[in-house]
């Protein structure tokens, strides 16, 4: 039964789109260091659930057992993740074991294509609903994000999902009456935000600050009661729901909550740099540059897409201005809370003592706002330039900001965490520049076939950057054979497995020193740029 | 107004002078101006919709034409059937850009008529400084028109060359070949001789090792061995040392019978990013038959294969032995590394 508006049909089609292109093009993307973590953490946490139901007196030793697998995050993600597997996989048997966890993240992306879409169709209609989620996944690395069963693109989804609420729950800016129910909404997304990553923890203070600069021209007219008449019911809901469903969807802080707590942010507060190359310099320790998440974005971002987001940005920018002049027409509620939401995330990691690694999935929650202003700013576009058939100069627009960027998906899946634009020169221009060629190991996907096809039977490979849960996943799903074992370094390992990062180099050259040899026998490569190689002993590759 | 002129004649006072004619750039200053102030929506939307296209037919352009910047596998074919058939003893294969190493798994890793000899392919960012001991000739392999693909190792490899073969196309690859000017002839690399030194730690004898290297006896086990090892994210091959950490009983290296010529030149550094965080620095001493010919000292923190030169003139043409002492004040976690060559 199809939805009965426009609005919903458009948002639902592209959920389903998303979710449907995401499954049908995740078994190519390999599993990446920290997915195949999530992947052994969601299967216990799952399992948790089930025996929480027979046992519930044991809740907490049983929890304590459960998570404290990668207990340096918090668990609905990957609760999510386990319970799809649980279903699909190991339930129905309908995917893979690695499908049916990744089914998780795919069902984020379709909750934030929806959004993007009825938020898209709410600020500048119909075509806004159709171009918005557009402008996010047809970005070569948020394409990439929607499939491995990791926190990014779910942190991203329900900080959208927050935003969204909270700007319902006000009155969508000013156009409808305020929403209670919306504001109970806005409190169980920011929990679930809690609950998935460390980052929405600044959403709380980030809404606060965009409902206070929106008030605070009416304060100065009216008078500092106004403050308190027009204070957000979300903002309170989002104190009271969010702690609570952090502590429900993580039992690992049932035991001793404070303690954990100090903890996780302990760990957090003192994250570990993991070095990255940035312009042919390879950062070790802060200070990092201010400028490193603006300039990759701008190297990431499809080009087209790029001028959107950014004309999208100056346009809210220039409509907060008209606004405070006491423009007409425009909502300054809305447009600040998504520049403040579009800027923040970025402008978070932008400050040198942050970590800077992970390429653009530390600041993604900022690109569906992005995305969003894109839409807006096309769609304004075509209504100013030609009036009375703005649909052709919008669906031009459209065409030359996504056929590219859909060239570029296409052209650099399944090695998202390797793609570069057309202003970098894509992945060869940017190993020109000395960026960072890839990470997270997940590669290794590209040469699985040559290892299955030649490696001698029982031989030890070191895998380098995939982990040891990473290569068990691929047996259980038979993408790699299973009598190749794990080999610990190249002295003990008849096949080697070099993925480039310019801070392992010594791995390869101690591989060359030990095998005897230089020359790789195989190797996966985007642009003839080597993300993958593969060295063998004589006698090790047939 | 009176028709009689005035009886004090015309006027001296002269009028203000009228305003000079505008510049030209006035002008455009005024029209952008005027087009810009005050801002107009059509003009945002005009810009911003250029910008868009032009940016979107950029990327449609870029995105059609990229796969043809790039060589085929047959164009590495041919350019591996090329360096095969011509390659001699004493060429090695340079790549540009440095990451085009794709070329490892396809060109020859050793020369076809001279299997003995490997065929090096070096993946250097510059060559302006580099030490090429035994080279040559360099067939440069390049990927001219692939994004990010420049002419600077091309030009370095010019200036160091009496000659210039090429370049030739082979669809997206060039090989051109280059004739060093005046090409490094060492007289004895210490690395591959490795075999034939005694090594030490104080005054015991190590024993060779399973692995082809020298294991010495004591504290922390210090092994010799000739690798190829990252120093400053380049491969350098080189003896790799891990000192025992007694000053006292230094590591010491005897290579009988080395042929000398006027310099002994080589290099040191510290493998991998292990010495990032060590505060040990390892001493180098070199000696000619039992006289001390220099020393050199890797600091700690430091990152780099540093050059070292001594000047043997006095023993040119003389067969000698050569030893090479390793300190340091505590067993270091890094891998120290050198290497060195006797030079005409």
């Amino acid at each position: 039964m199809l939805p009965r508006t426009p609005r919903r049909r458009i948002a639902l089609g592209w959920a389903m789109g998303v979710l449907f292109l995401a499954a049908v093009t995740a078994p190519a993307v390999g599993i990446s260091r920290d997915e195949s973590v999530y992947f052994e953490a969601a299967e216990g946490y799952a399992r948790f659930w089930v025996d929480i139901l027979r046992a519930p007196s044991q809740a907490v030793p049983l929890a304590d057992r459960a998570f404290s697998v990668n207990r340096e995050h918090p668990g609905l993600a990957k609760e999510v993740f386990g319970f799809t597997h649980a279903v699909l996989s190991s339930g129905l048997g309908l995917t893979s074991h690695a499908e049916g966890f990744r089914f998780g993240t795919f069902l984020f992306a379709a909750l934030l294509a929806a959004l993007l879409s009825v938020w898209g169709h709410s600020l500048c209609g119909a075509w806004g609903g159709v171009l918005a989620p557009g402008f996010f996944f047809l970005v070569p690395r948020h394409f990439y994000h929607c499939h491995p069963a990791v926190l990014d693109l779910p942190e991203t989804a329900v900080w959208f999902a927050t935003a969204y609420g909270f700007w319902r729950s006000v009155g969508s800016g000013g156009d409808r009456p305020r929403s209670g129910r919306w504001a109970v909404g806005t409190g169980l997304f920011f929990g679930a935000s809690l609950a998935v990553k460390h980052n929405g923890w600044f959403l709380l203070p980030l809404l606060f600050a965009c409902w206070l600069l929106s008030a605070l021209p009416a304060a100065f007219r009216e008078g500092p009661r106004a403050l308190s008449a027009r204070f957000p019911v979300a903002l309170l809901a989002m104190g009271i729901l969010g702690p609570l469903i952090l502590l429900a969807a993580w039992p690992w802080l049932w035991h001793d909550p404070v303690s954990r707590l100090r903890a996780y942010f302990v760990f957090h507060l003192g994250h570990e740099n993991y070095p990255w190359m940035y312009f042919g310099t390879l950062l070790r320790a802060p200070p990092f540059p201010v400028g490193y998440p603006f300039v990759v974005t701008a190297l990431t971002v499809p080009a087209a897409i790029l001028v959107a987001m950014a004309g999208g940005l100056s346009q809210s920018l220039g409509r907060i201005a008209r606004a405070l002049r006491g423009g007409e027409g425009v909502s300054l509620p809305t447009e600040v809370l998504l520049s403040a939401n579009a800027l923040f995330p970025i402008a978070l990691i932008s400050w040198p003592t942050v970590p800077h690694f992970g390429g653009v999935k530390h600041w993604m929650p900022a690109m569906p706002f992005l995305a969003l202003l894109a839409a807006r700013a096309v769609v304004s576009a075509g209504q100013i330039l030609w009036p009375r058939r703005p649909g052709l100069v919008i669906g031009v627009l459209a065409a030359l900001a996504f056929a590219p960027a859909a060239w570029q998906v296409a052209h650099t899946h399944p090695f998202g965490t390797a793609a570069w634009n057309e202003l970098a020169g894509g992945a060869s221009g940017a190993a020109s520049l000395g960026m960072q060629r890839q990470f997270w190991g997940d590669n290794m996907v590209g040469v699985l076939p040559a290892l299955n096809d030649h490696a001698a039977p029982g031989a030890r490979v070191w895998f380098q950057e995939a982990t040891w849960l990473a290569v068990r996943e691929y047996q259980r799903d038979e993408r790699l054979r299973a009598d190749l074992a794990w080999a610990n370094g190249p002295e003990d390992a008849d096949i080697s497995v070099w993925h480039y990062h310019r801070e392992f180099l010594d791995k390869e050259f101690r591989t060359w020193t030990e095998f005897g040899t230089t020359r790789p026998v195989a190797g996966a490569y985007l642009d003839e740029v080597p993300l993958v190689q593969v060295y063998a002993r004589p006698g090790a590759w047939r | 107004m009176s028709d009689r002129a005035d009886y004090l004649g015309p006027t001296y006072k002269l009028g203000p002078p009228s305003p000079p004619p505008p510049t030209r750039g006035e002008v455009w200053k005024g029209r952008i101006r005027g087009l810009l102030f005050p801002p107009r929506p059509e003009l945002g939307a005009f810009l911003f919709a250029a910008a868009l296209g032009a940016l979107g037919a950029y990327g449609l352009w870029f995105s059609f034409t990229l796969p043809g910047r790039f060589p085929s596998r047959i164009d590495w074919r041919a350019a591996a059937a090329l360096v095969a058939r011509d390659a001699q003893p004493g060429d090695a294969v340079a790549l540009s850009p440095p990451w085009a190493e794709r070329a490892r798994e396809v060109l020859p890793e050793r020369l076809p008529l001279r299997p003995d000899l490997p065929l090096p392919i070096l993946a250097f960012p510059s060559y302006a400084a580099e030490d090429l001991p035994g080279i040559r000739r360099v067939w440069l392999v390049s990927l001219p028109r692939a994004p990010g693909a420049a002419s600077r190792i091309a030009r370095e490899l010019a200036d160091r060359s009496s000659s210039v073969d090429g370049p030739q196309p082979l669809g997206g690859i060039e090989v051109t070949r280059y004739e060093l000017r005046e090409p490094e002839r060492p007289l004895y690399v210490f690395p591959e001789q490795l075999a034939s030194a005694s090594v030490q730690v104080g005054d015991s004898a190590c024993a060779p090792d399973a692995r082809g290297g020298v294991r010495c006896p004591g504290r922390g086990a210090p092994v010799v061995a000739r690798e190829t090892r990252e120093i400053d994210f380049l491969p350098r091959t080189c003896i790799r040392v891990s000192p025992s950490g007694d000053p006292g009983r230094p590591l010491t290296l005897v290579f009988p019978d080395v042929p000398l010529g006027r310099t002994l030149r080589g290099h040191a550094g510290i493998a991998g990013s292990a010495g990032l965080g060590s505060a040990v620095p390892v001493r180098l001493r070199v000696s000619v038959n039992g006289e001390g010919l220099g020393e050199w000292e890797e600091a700690p923190r430091a990152s780099g294969w540093r050059r070292f030169e001594l000047d043997t003139s006095k023993y040119a043409g003389r067969r000698l032995q050569v030893s090479f002492e390793v300190t340091a004040a505590k067993a270091p976690r890094f891998a120290f590394c050198f290497d060195a060559a006797t030079l005409p």
